[in-house]
């Protein structure tokens, strides 16, 4: 496949939807137009509440949509598929079942062979460094491996785009910088294309290749932010001299910050 | 909040038990003895109103030499058994059933709620209206009680696997049956150990009140003829008998089996 052609195409989505209390219709997402190309690493930051889940749910296929399309690989998304690999924000992966089973899940769905799944899974333990780990239940985990699980699950199942939910939200400060490093390696290993959603500006700028800025609700895309950075040198001990991650952070900054200061007068 | 790594076995669990209770359950057995045997000698007649620990355990011990407590004993047993696993066979698919469709829920939902309400001891006489006074009729009781408590039990079950779960399986690309299989039935298994030991003490008691009113055999037969027979010692010996099976089942099999569910699919420490 050419390299321009884009894997995943947003055209003109919008998103109303109830209210769960007063019923009242809220306008979450207006107008929506993205693409991404093969193995780019996006990142979707804006104030709280700006829609930024719903389209990263509406992707997935568990959010149904009206107006708009969005397709990968030119097919409609008309609900979930393993072609879209999707790291949720809260731990997902299945508490009775090990790590190497938890991993080897979507391959086990697709009916699989077992000595070729198995290799797999052993290929993505390794790659998100849990080895030794394989045969222990997620209450044994630290929150950190959990999330790491998470990653390793989507990616053995190979999806076109892995969809990533506030992956690292949950999880201490260090652990995040770490685990944030981790997945800038990971995206140059398997060559992913991937779309983050976060709200934290540091993590927009230092993993994404480019940062699309949404504004307050309804979401709009307000503006996007080439970060131009050898992905090589992208480790956190490097960031405070790099002058293009300091400017395009601040950037991001600026953009969000007045989304929150409209918010907050409204 | 602290959670072991490691699930006790079994062995463990019973040794434990038996090493903290050895003590407390002498004093009570001595305790019990003596009072028993005190009011039993202070009282007029204690044949007819309570005869002494001493006549119980004889009259146990020539009901044994008789055969008739083992039959007894069997017979009881093996309609509990038969009777709650028939009521969880039909239950457990049916109380997942009403999980994953809600247009099903919705529409048994009242009726659940009638039936429930309606103990097993009210539908007796329409059973044996229906049946006579035979195994069936008892068997059907046993089975409509502990039908209800599991299927109720299951469905809170399934409805309470978080839907993340949920979601992840289907953007994995699981199937309905997939999502059936790999996500809501392990995810209630704590629930269905829970409602099956719930439905099997319902179904305990279900078999005692059958027996009495339709059986011919069996530890509820036996105690409600001993009291027309004039037998106390019987009818004490039955009542002590069926609290005592329920312990020892409940203990070291129905409560060790529901824990190392709960503890082995790790979701204890929530």
């Amino acid at each position: 496949m050419n390299a321009m052609t884009p894997k995943l195409i947003v055209e003109g989505l919008s998103h109303h939807y109830p209210d769960e209390y007063t019923g009242v219709s809220v306008h979450a997402l207006e107008d929506i137009n993205l693409e991404i190309f093969e193995g780019e690493l996006v990142s979707v930051v804006g104030p709280s509440g700006c829609g930024k889940s719903t389209l990263l749910n509406i992707l997935a296929g568990l959010l149904p949509y009206s107006v708009g399309t969005a397709s990968v690989d030119g097919n409609i998304i008309e609900g979930p598929g393993p072609d879209r690999g999707v790291v949720f924000q809260e731990h997902a992966i299945l508490p009775w079942r090990t790590v190497a089973k938890n991993i080897g899940h979507g391959l086990e769905i697709r009916n699989f062979p077992q000595v070729e799944r198995e290799a797999r899974v052993r290929d993505f333990i390794n790659l998100v460094g849990l080895t030794g780990f394989e045969d222990k239940y997620p209450h044994e985990l630290s929150g950190g491996m959990k999330q790491r699980c998470q990653v390793a699950r989507t990616l053995c199942a190979d999806p076109v785009i892995m969809l990533m939910d506030e992956p690292f939200a949950a999880v201490d400060a260090q652990t995040r910088i770490t685990l944030q490093e981790e997945l800038s390696r990971i995206a140059i290993a398997t060559k992913k294309t991937i779309l983050f959603i976060t709200h934290s500006v540091d993590e927009a700028a230092f993993l994404a290749d480019r940062c699309f800025v949404f504004s307050a609700r309804p979401g709009r895309i307000k503006k996007i932010v080439d970060i131009n950075i050898p992905r090589e040198e992208r480790i956190w001990a490097n960031m405070n001299s790099n002058a293009e991650f300091i400017r395009t952070r601040d950037e991001i900054l600026r953009l969000v910050r007045e989304e929150v200061s409209i918010a907050t007068e409204e | 909040m602290q959670q072991k790594s490691k699930t006790p076995s079994l062995a463990w669990r019973l040794n434990k038990l038996l090493q903290i209770n050895a003590m407390n359950l002498v004093i009570l057995i001595v305790g019990v003895y003596f009072i028993w045997s005190i009011t039993s000698s202070l009282i007029a007649n204690p044949a007819r109103y309570l005869p002494s620990p001493i006549a119980v355990a004889l009259s146990s011990v020539d009901m044994l030499y008789k055969g008739l407590l083992p039959s007894y004993f069997s017979d009881t047993l093996v309609r509990l058994v038969v009777g709650s696993s028939i009521g969880l066979a039909a239950g457990i698919p049916f109380g997942l059933l009403l999980g994953i469709n809600r247009t099903v829920a919705d529409t048994f939902q009242p009726m659940m709620n009638f039936f429930q309400s309606v103990s097993g001891i009210a539908i007796f006489p329409i059973v044996v209206i229906w049946w006579g006074n035979s195994d069936t009729t008892v068997l059907v009781v046993i089975l409509y009680t502990s039908f209800f408590p599991i299927a109720y039990t299951v469905l809170s079950g399934v409805r309470e696997v978080p839907i993340r779960y949920i979601h992840a399986a289907k953007t994995l690309g699981a199937s309905r049956y997939q999502i059936m299989k790999d996500v809501l039935l392990p995810g209630s298994m704590p629930h269905i150990a829970t409602g099956s030991r719930l439905s099997i003490g319902f179904a305990w008691r279900a078999v005692i009140a059958g027996e009495m009113l339709a059986g011919r055999e069996g530890l509820g037969w036996m105690i409600f003829t001993g009291q027309d027979a004039d037998k106390t010692t019987e009818v004490i010996l039955g009542m002590i008998l069926i609290g005592v099976t329920w312990i020892v089942l409940d203990h070291f099999l129905l409560r060790p089996l529901e824990a190392d569910t709960i503890e082995r699919w790790g979701l204890v420490q929530r």
